[in-house]
């Protein structure tokens, strides 16, 4: 009902009734945009440019991988999982590999060349997250020429990983059991003169941003997230330590031989999205650090990349085209698949977006009876409903980029 | 894959006569391909580095448009789920002709490796597909050599042809 | 006498099942044997009623009755610092036991510590939100209901999530075939172009084994194959140029002879 007098803004109209008075604007975010998060759709509620009502519409992606999973082997599913964090997919395929192995119990025997392999895979994988995440996010700030950077970078990290799995984006690279291939003669090399000149990369991009006046005014203060609500929303990694509290499963939960190694994890004391940039970089420094320590580790090691567990794994391929026992094992566990024992496990892995966590309950069928992966990036998507409310238009943007949010992930 | 009844003599086969106009229309057409940014999933990571600093695409004319009226060619970078099917079409409907799409990667092309009730097999039950580019993710190079293919299709046609209601699968 | 397809479960089954083959257990160790979690348990005990605990894996599962789910969850934030809920969702057992077993897998970061508590429910029954204790469990509620049919009673939006807001059916059900029924195939189609549309386009090709002999491209060499070592003196190779014959004007030709293979990479 008209409840003000009629004025140039505020013009009369006969027969038209208005339902609200006060200006808001529905702005559709739409499935499609430019911004390269994937398939987000976000209704927002505008008073002018500030945003007084977020709500975040997900599904877009959603391809069924869990119901997949409960018609498939366990060996079938893992190249499924490579697609859903996308961006660094053998954290995927780990945190999969290592649940199944804690269901079958072998997660002691995997050899130790296979697990510092897998360590190199996964510091390599969490160096090409963080920078397709700088892109982007810079991208969408506006700092377009970060992201011809960071992807110059990470085509010669891809280029380890191709040399390495043959596949640049979905490598499949970490099996149930161990790793199937072993390092190729120079690899190790070529790592170390990628690690030895990328900090000099990560120094001329802080040398760009991080004192940056424009990069400072888009990224101070926007996106407060306090820590009690970080932990009430179900943030973790990079979001949560930003907030402040310093868990890291590396550290906490040591997997693996992350415990051998000496490496720090940064925390933010500042809860805004400067903070958590500059974990980030701090992040990339100490994935190199890491991998440093890595390669003298794997000159160390004797051969063998495969858990011997009859039962569960098949054999090497040597023993398989020369023995009849292995032959036979091998064909029952990749046409039937393995039965493992009845019962649930949930492993938690520290993968570059956050707590990447699966969890399998299995009635003993080679399929298991339910998967349910916790995706980082779901938990953080949702936070978007609390965070977006009293920031800007363009804050919004901002936000989005810096929560490392990725759709194969959320929707799988 | 659609099945083709491709009339060969008429369109696409061999040379259909092209005046002087056509090729000088054609040509600029081709070499200025302009993109809708239609990343879905894992593929759009590879259109991306496609489009970045080592497969370098702007070298080809093409810049890459957020909005559907200012773009040439649609790539269909990934899985495209039956929550999104409307607006793939409701993009196709309002980009402007001429328009070309190449579906790349597998989801797009049939479905993928996910046969499941949430994904849409193949772009093409909705909208007309040019070039079908397989792969998961197929690389960048594979993306460029898919828009080379393109334009070497587009330079085939005539230029003024009245915009002919595609046909689909 | 037509194939047997089984109603409670659509899901696919092992080529071959082991009638004698019995899986092992995982073992369950008892709660006694852990010190923090058997503070824990304690400390739940004298309030609520838990019918089952055990430690599985290094975690701690509890089964509590379903309408304590609440007073349960403000038990644990408030008095033993398990403030992370890492997830929840549901399982289904409903041509078991005509039961849901839903289950929530907390975390507490103080004493680095996971705990899952679950309990079942019936087939139509409500499970008690738990968004105003824990926020994280807004979204994961709706999951559950997109993907199940589990409501949570007192949730601030109970709407579909990840499906489309119109869908019909509860995918994660074992009932619910992977491909989908009728109405899932068809989504788009009737969406976009009507029911009408249906028999223009056909129906979807699910099956991932189909090859097509007449495939007018050649693409799966099927009825043409020749004994190894057929030397291939018909075939036009099929090499397809980047561009065409006579170049295309103001381009530069790509010329194969005067490409360089770089032996290292810059």
């Amino acid at each position: 009902m008209q409840t003000q007098t009629p004025n140039r803004l505020n013009p009369f109209y006969e027969n038209l009734v208005f339902e609200r008075e006060d200006n808001h604007m529905i702005v559709n975010f739409g499935p499609q945009h430019p911004s390269a998060h994937g398939q987000l759709r976000l209704i927002l509620e505008l008073d002018g440019e500030l945003v007084i009502k977020a709500t975040p519409d997900v599904g877009y992606l959603h391809r069924g991988m869990e119901k997949m999973a409960e018609n498939m082997i366990y060996n079938e599913f893992l190249p499924t999982t490579d697609r859903m964090d996308y961006i660094a997919a053998s954290s995927n395929n780990y945190g999969f590999a290592l649940s199944v192995e804690k269901l079958l119990g072998i997660e002691g025997q995997i050899p130790r060349r296979a697990m510092v392999i897998r360590m190199m895979l996964l510091e390599l994988n969490r160096i090409i997250s963080h920078l397709f995440w700088l892109a982007t996010h810079a991208l969408d700030v506006g700092a377009m020429s970060i992201f011809l950077f960071c992807f110059r970078e990470r085509e010669f990290a891809m280029d380890l990983m191709e040399d390495y799995c043959g596949a640049r984006l979905t490598h499949s690279a970490i099996r149930i059991g161990g790793v199937p291939l072993d390092l190729p003669k120079g690899w190790t090399d070529e790592l170390l003169a990628f690690i030895t000149k990328f900090p000099n990369d990560v120094k001329d991009y802080e040398a760009l941003l991080t004192k940056n006046r424009i990069w400072k005014m888009r990224l101070e203060d926007v996106g407060m997230l306090t820590a009690k609500d970080a932990l009430n929303w179900g943030c973790s990694g990079p979001t949560l330590r930003g907030s402040g509290i310093a868990w890291d499963i590396r550290k906490e939960e040591p997997y693996e031989l992350y415990d051998e190694i000496d490496f720090e994890v940064p925390v933010a004391d500042r809860t805004d999205s400067y903070g958590r940039y500059k974990l980030y970089i701090a992040e990339m420094y100490e994935c190199t650090k890491i991998l440093h320590q890595l390669i003298p580790m794997y000159h160390d090691t004797k051969p063998g990349i495969m858990a011997r567990v009859p039962e569960y794994i098949s054999a090497t391929k040597e023993e398989l085209m020369t023995d009849n026992f292995a032959l036979m094992q091998h064909f029952v566990l990749v046409s039937q698949g393995m039965r493992p024992p009845v019962g649930e496990v949930y492993v938690a892995t520290e993968s570059p977006k956050g707590e990447l966590g699966y969890y399998i309950n299995s009635q003993g069928d080679p399929y298991p009876y339910r998967l349910k992966v916790r995706a980082p990036s779901f938990w953080h998507t949702s936070l978007l409903q609390q965070i977006l409310p009293g920031t800007y238009l363009a804050d919004v943007v901002t936000i989005i980029g810096n929560l490392n949010i990725v759709f194969g992930e959320i929707d799988r | 894959m659609a099945q083709h009844q491709v009339n060969y003599l008429q369109e696409g086969g061999l040379p259909v006569a092209l005046t002087t106009v056509d090729k000088l229309v054609q040509w600029g057409r081709s070499n200025s391909l302009w993109p809708l940014t239609y990343g879905l999933a894992c593929c759009a990571i590879e259109m991306m580095a496609a489009g970045a600093s080592r497969y370098d695409f702007d070298r080809f004319g093409t810049i890459f448009r957020a909005s559907p009226r200012q773009a040439d060619v649609m790539v269909v970078a990934g899985t495209l789920s039956k929550k999104h099917a409307q607006f793939i079409k409701r993009l196709y409907d309002q980009m402007a002709e001429p328009k070309w799409v190449i579906s790349m990667g597998s989801c797009a092309n049939t479905g993928g490796m996910f046969n499941t009730y949430a994904t849409v097999q193949g772009v093409d039950r909705l909208i007309p597909v040019d070039i079908y580019l397989p792969g998961c993710a197929p690389r960048p190079e594979t993306l460029q050599y898919a828009l080379m293919m393109l334009q070497k299709k587009i330079r085939r046609q005539s230029a003024f042809s009245k915009a002919k209601p595609k046909r689909l699968v | 006498m037509r194939a047997y397809t089984d109603k409670q479960n659509a899901q696919a089954k092992a080529y071959h099942s082991d009638r004698f083959y019995k899986s092992p257990q995982l073992a369950k160790d008892k709660v006694s044997t852990d010190e923090i979690f058997s503070a824990d348990l304690k400390s739940l005990e004298e309030n609520f009623e838990i019918s089952e605990s055990y430690i599985q894996k290094g975690q701690m599962v509890l089964f509590i009755k379903p309408n304590d789910i609440k007073a349960v969850m403000k038990h644990l934030r408030d008095e033993l610092e398990y403030d992370f809920l890492s997830e929840m969702s549901a399982i289904d057992f409903l041509a078991k036991s005509n039961q849901f077993e839903i289950f929530y897998q907390m975390l507490s970061i103080k004493k680095r510590k996971r705990l899952r508590v679950k309990f079942f429910i019936d087939n139509g029954e409500a499970v008690e939100s738990i968004c105003d204790i824990f926020n994280s469990a807004n979204w994961a509620e709706r999951e559950m209901f997109d993907m199940f049919g589990i409501v949570a009673n007192n949730h601030p939006f109970m709407k579909r999530l990840l499906m489309p807001d119109d869908w019909e059916g509860y995918p994660l059900l074992k009932t619910y075939p992977l491909i989908g029924d009728e109405s899932a195939q068809w989504y788009e189609i009737d969406l976009i172009f009507g029911k009408e549309h249906r028999a223009v386009v056909g129906p979807e090709i699910r099956d991932t084994k189909r090859v097509d002999q007449k495939d007018t491209t050649q693409f799966a060499r099927v009825g043409s194959e020749v004994p190894y070592g057929t030397k291939a003196s018909n075939e036009k190779t099929n090499f397809s140029e980047f561009q065409e014959d006579g170049g295309v004007p103001f381009i530069t030709r790509f010329r194969k002879d005067l490409q360089k293979t770089l032996k290292k990479r810059k």
